[in-house]
């Protein structure tokens, strides 16, 4: 069965002798050693009953059916009661084998549910700075490809590894105790077959690689090209578009018919030297048993053992590449596992009670990238209950205010305070209870209206109602037959954009925090749903400190003051109207929208 | 009714489909017919190593062996083995190279096709579902076509020579032999149905998972500023442990699956062990027989297994076909008169008669009697979210299909011009801007790649976004998307609009194209087009006000009909609707415009 859990990346490849990342691994799989251990144990028990069975029916051969020495009745009830022992042996194989699966796959589950729930924890605490610099596609792959590579290496490959193991150890050295000198001419063919194998598993490898890369680029490719069909029809691209992918299409075709070339040869040869292992038998244990140096059973079970030799080795080529991968994927997240925060908290913590609410920014400073500032000496005030609007072009640094007050990032200088404190001297986690955040974006956790309001808090259901009634939710909850029980997300109901805006201010009211941090949707929505969110952000701002990024002017009115910001400066500050009066960058920004 | 039987109709359909693949079968014939006769090959050389493996050993057990008469069975063993070998590798090259030819081919001709389909058709079908088609579904055709045709055919004649020489050495003994083989089948057979299903179990989880992890990395902000690190990781572990659940579901199939060939072929190898055993002793068939006939009975195993397994290739194959050829059957809706006339040149004059049009399979009419005409300059269009609007840019460029009567350029129906032709008179910028992961020197002179530096610098300058692009380290030569740089939704938009005026065309329609540049730059490209715009026909669709107030004409739009039309002065007077949008948009209490 082939996983096709997406592509790989693969600028970097693991080295597979890379002792430090087996030593990690295996302190992973330490708490486990009970299941392991068994598993080793089971098995054991496949491959030795794997194993019997040729031998018995080589003792069915020599000691029953050949055997001319005892009569005939004699012979028959041997090889019934050989039969019983064999139904014994098969059951307990197949039984062994049954649990084996059973085992490994719970433990390799466990263990890399563990790592993924780690890896998650550990990089959703990671800075801001560290997902502005790691796109999220790339994070995701962390927690579900590269885990899921991980883990089939933990199944399928120490099945493999040890099932394979066993199996050769075994097989070489039933057949040194049943002919050495037949067993050591068969070991000639060995470093044949070493060879064999370790050549095709590069170039199979390799191949592999290749072809991955080129359905990776002929997917991303027709992706592109299917959402954006309608400008490749209205820009009658149609040909170009076809003629590209044609080339594609075709480079990938010419992986393939490598690959099928490269397995094309491996095969058939393993078979010849399997072939040639039989060749050898017959010649040579012909010529023992013709000397009376072997048994006719023996050299049948030869045979058979050899049979059962190439089977593992197979695997154990095709084996290697899954190896390789996962010891890639086990290096990224490790690296992701040991990258640190750069934020620093003052150890020095303030007693954490109630605030009353007010922010004061003081010359604060700040750059996303040495030498191009963001915030050029910001400063600014604002009393318990107040609300300020900051308005500006994109880009004048609106945004990175609510970066540095959520603590995202750290200033280079200056001080932000809530009641007269620095927040660095604070807990973060503290600190960001105490301010609320409504952006235009909303995260949605699988489960009801009310799970997705509440979050992770209690609160009894009048409570609740009101907040519902402030937050404007109530005609969209009448008109659902589940009301707040109704699921949304994934399988369940799709918010518009309106709704999630509405969801947000339901979020924060629940919170109730005391410092507020408003920054209002661009994206359009009709004027009735305008309207439901007008009303909730005037009854979300009350009796907050707020900080608004305005856009629609209703907003702009209601603030106590108004900081009109461009190219990391507050170029502009006052009332509404004050700053109409002064015709300055505000008015030219308000005129724009009145013309 | 026989119609309404489903199985029957079913059967119908996959018949019907499986005709998909005749031309190829025809145009690969040579490639399938050497690889089949290799095929033959294989099993005929394979099926003599047991012979010779029988004549050894009759003639050790008689005592009659000679070291020569050994070495010559073991030379005519490797002879076979290397005859196999050849055979092996010209079927899998041609057979399995087959399968892969025709993987392309067919892929090549999905999107070929596509490319021809018109909006409706990307409406009912999202890029997803069509993704799914081209890589999950053309994979289950392929493996159907290499690794399925190849298993048939092989199991068949493996399954009847090897039976063949089993019932030569003795008939009865075969019947044992083989009774537990149908067993075998038939559970793998079950047991692959439900392999498959809770694989895909696995996978919906897996999805979830991921879904879930992607949602919380992209609103990371509001995660850490709700504090939620520790609860997402619990609701992210509750899902990861319902994984475990399924996973090991899972695994219960596959622990019973996969060894149970090797359970069914030992029984068969404990009958032949005892029974064939008992005949040996019995010297009704000789040793050698005895251990030729236990080689034949690993020849079945395969076949056995491979039974179960290759109908559910087939199943799946056929299943994929069929979604395949459904979307190869769609014919575009919208009409392009190949053989129409063409305008030469448009001037920009297009007029709308009583044109109504709804989506396939809604009664709800999106446009209502709209009746219009359109004439070079300024025609703006605004109304609320749902009235319209977007519909009526996508039919004027002929995205949707009209009846004929309703849709005139220049004086002329379009269903009598060509696609090109009206498509070609038109640049459009869409709200969702479509960008490629290539240059945005590509992405900008995409319908003219021949445009001149100069050229595509006057346009970004026009559309706001020449000075963006020169601080970019790499300018007009830097690569957008996945492994570029990341643009912002005005940006975007920007690109999109120097993208449209470079084609130079007499109808430039900006669908609400504007909408995520902010209003200072917004006002700032509209001044700047002004020039260009002379002569030409623009319609602006959009959500503010601001950049309207100078058109010729605004529509102002509800529930599929125009509900006011004239200039900015007139509608503040005349539609309620436009003056109170306005008024709120604006607020400009005590402030005259």
């Amino acid at each position: 069965m082939q996983y096709g859990y997406g592509y790989f990346e693969e600028e970097h490849l693991g080295q597979v002798a890379d002792i430090r990342i087996w030593r990690r691994l295996i302190a992973y799989s330490r708490d486990y050693w009970k299941q392991i251990g068994s598993a080793i144990i089971l098995s054991m028990v496949v491959i030795g009953a794997s194993l019997a069975l040729p031998y018995m029916v080589r003792i069915g051969i020599d000691s029953f059916i050949v055997n001319t020495t005892i009569d005939i009745a004699a012979r028959i009830e041997g090889l019934a009661r050989l039969a019983g022992i064999y139904i014994a042996v098969i059951i307990c194989g197949f039984a062994a084998n049954f649990f084996q699966v059973i085992i490994l796959e719970w433990t390799g589950q466990t263990i890399m549910h563990r790592m993924r729930q780690q890896l998650f924890s550990h990089m959703i605490g990671l800075d801001l700075d560290f997902f502005n610099n790691n796109p999220s596609g790339k994070l995701v792959t962390r927690l579900t490809n590269d885990i899921q590579n991980m883990h089939e290496m933990f199944s399928s490959v120490i099945v493999t590894l040890f099932n394979d193991f066993f199996q050769i150890v075994g097989i070489m050295s039933i057949l040194f105790w049943m002919n050495w000198r037949l067993a050591l001419i068969l070991s000639i063919l060995l470093p044949l077959i070493t060879f064999n194998t370790v050549w095709f598993s590069r170039l199979a490898r390799d191949a592999f690689r290749s072809i991955r890369t080129h359905l990776a680029r002929i997917n991303a490719y027709l992706q592109e090209s299917l959402s954006g069909i309608s400008v490749i029809q209205i820009f009658l691209r149609e040909a170009d578009t076809y003629n590209k992918f044609v080339e594609l299409s075709n480079a990938y075709l010419k992986r393939n018919l490598y690959q099928v070339k490269i397995f094309g040869i491996f095969m058939p040869a393993m078979e010849l030297f399997s072939a040639l292992a039989t060749g050898c038998i017959i010649w040579y244990g012909g010529g023992e048993i013709i000397k009376n140096n072997m048994s006719l059973g023996e050299l049948v079970a030869f045979i058979s053992y050899m049979r059962l030799f190439f089977q593992p080795i197979r695997e154990l080529a095709q084996k290697y590449s899954i190896v390789q991968s996962a010891m890639a994927s086990a290096e990224r997240i490790f690296q992701l596992l040991d990258t640190k925060g750069t934020m620093m908290s003052l150890k020095r913590r303030v007693e954490q009670k109630d605030i009353k609410g007010s922010v004061e920014f003081r010359h604060v400073e700040f750059a996303y990238v040495p030498d191009q500032p963001v915030l050029i000496n910001l400063s600014f005030n604002l009393k318990p209950g107040q609300t300020v609007a900051i308005v500006g072009a994109t880009g004048s640094g609106k945004t990175t205010i609510v970066n540095l007050l959520e603590r995202f990032y750290d200033p280079d200088g200056g001080e932000i305070l809530i009641d007269g404190q620095d927040i660095r001297s604070q807990d973060t986690q503290w600190l960001r209870q105490q301010i609320g955040l409504v952006m235009q974006d909303v995260f949605i956790i699988p489960g009801s209206i009310r799970d997705n309001i509440l979050l992770d808090q209690d609160m009894v259901l009048s409570g609740l109602n009101t907040i519902i009634d402030k937050a404007q939710l109530s005609n969209l909850l009448q008109k659902l037959p589940d009301g707040l029980e109704t699921r949304i997300g994934e399988g369940g109901m799709d918010l518009s954009a309106g709704q999630k805006q509405l969801l947000s201010f339901a979020r924060v009211l629940a919170r109730d925090p005391k410092v507020l941090v408003l920054d209002e949707a661009t994206s359009s929505v009709d004027s009735e749903t305008e309207m439901l969110i007008d009303r909730a952000i005037e009854s979300t701002l009350a009796n907050r400190t707020s900080i608004v990024i305005a856009h629609r002017l209703s907003t702009i009115r209601r603030a106590d003051f108004i900081l009109v910001m461009d190219h990391g400066r507050i170029v502009e500050r006052g009332s509404h109207d004050d700053l109409m009066e002064r015709n300055g960058i505000y008015r030219r920004l308000q005129d724009l929208q009145v013309s | 009714m026989p119609d309404t039987d489903p199985k029957e109709s079913g059967q119908r359909y996959s018949l019907q489909t499986v005709s998909l693949l005749f031309p190829y079968f025809k145009k690969y014939g040579v490639r399938l017919t050497a690889g089949f006769a290799a095929l033959l090959g294989v099993d005929f050389f394979q099926l003599w190593v047991p012979r010779f493996i029988k004549l050894a050993v009759d003639e050790l057990e008689k005592g009659v062996a000679t070291q020569a008469g050994l070495l010559r069975i073991a030379g005519f063993i490797l002879l076979l083995a290397l005859g196999i070998a050849v055979c092996r590798f010209v079927w899998r090259y041609f057979v399995i190279g087959f399968s892969r030819m025709l993987e392309r081919d067919l892929r090549d001709r999905l999107l070929s096709h596509l490319l021809t389909l018109d909006r409706v058709f990307f409406q009912r079908h999202t890029t997803g579902e069509l993704m799914a088609l081209t890589t999950n579904d053309l994979s289950a055709v392929q493996l159907a076509c290499g690794m399925g045709l190849i298993a048939s055919v092989d199991a068949v004649v493996m399954t009847v020579a090897a039976l063949g020489f089993m019932i030569y050495i003795d008939p009865l003994l075969t019947l044992i032999a083989v009774a537990p083989m149908p067993v075998l089948a038939v559970i793998t057979r079950f047991l692959s149905a439900r392999l498959h299903k809770r694989f895909r179990k696995v996978q919906e989880q897996f999805e979830k998972l991921t879904e879930f992890a992607r949602s919380t990395l992209t609103t990371i902000r509001l995660v850490k500023a709700y504090t939620q690190e520790s609860p997402q990781t619990m609701r992210f572990g509750r899902m990861g442990e319902e994984y475990i659940q399924q996973n090991l579901k899972l695994a219960t199939v596959q622990g019973i699956l996969f060894p149970i060939s090797g359970l069914v072929a030992n029984s068969s190898l404990l009958l032949v062990l005892f029974f064939g055993g008992s005949l040996t002793i019995k010297g009704i068939i000789t040793a050698g027989d005895f251990v030729a006939f236990i080689s034949y009975l690993f020849m079945l195993t395969w076949p056995m297994m491979a039974i179960g397994w290759v109908t559910n290739l087939f199943q799946r194959g056929a299943t994929s076909l069929g979604r395949i050829q459904r979307i190869l059957d769609e014919k575009p809706i919208l009409f392009d008169n190949a053989d129409g006339g063409t305008l030469q040149p448009v001037t920009g004059n297009i007029s709308l008669k009583h044109l109504s049009f709804s989506y396939p399979g809604q009664s709800e009419p999106v446009l209502d009697d709209i009746s219009l005409d359109i004439r070079p300059g300024l025609l703006g269009v605004i109304g609320k979210t749902g009235c319209g609007k977007s519909t009526l840019c996508n039919i004027i460029a002929r995205l949707y299909p009209v009846d004929d009567g309703k849709l005139y350029w220049d004086g002329r129906d379009v269903n009598s011009l060509t696609l090109s032709n009206v498509r070609g008179s038109i640049a459009y910028v869409p709200q969702e801007v479509t960008l490629f992961s290539e240059t945005l020197h590509f992405n900008i002179t995409l319908g003219k790649a021949d445009a001149s530096k100069e050229q595509v610098e006057k346009v970004a300058r026009a559309a706001a976004i020449h000075e963006d692009i020169e601080a970019l380290p790499e300018g007009y030569e830097t690569r957008i998307g996945e492994k570029g740089v990341k643009l912002s939704g005005g940006q975007r938009q920007r690109i999109a609009l120097a993208r449209a005026l470079l084609l130079d065309r007499p109808v430039i329609i900006i669908d609400d194209g504007l909408s995520a540049v902010d209003m200072e730059t917004e006002h700032e490209i509209i001044s700047s087009m002004a020039g260009y715009l002379k002569g030409r026909t623009c319609i602006n669709v959009s959500h503010r006000v601001a950049p309207l107030v100078d058109a010729d004409e605004i529509l102002v739009m509800d529930k599929g009909r125009i509900t006011a039309k004239g200039k900015h002065s007139f509608l503040l007077k005349s539609s309620s609707y436009y003056a109170t949008i306005y008024k709120y948009q604006t607020e400009a209490q005590g402030r005259k415009p």
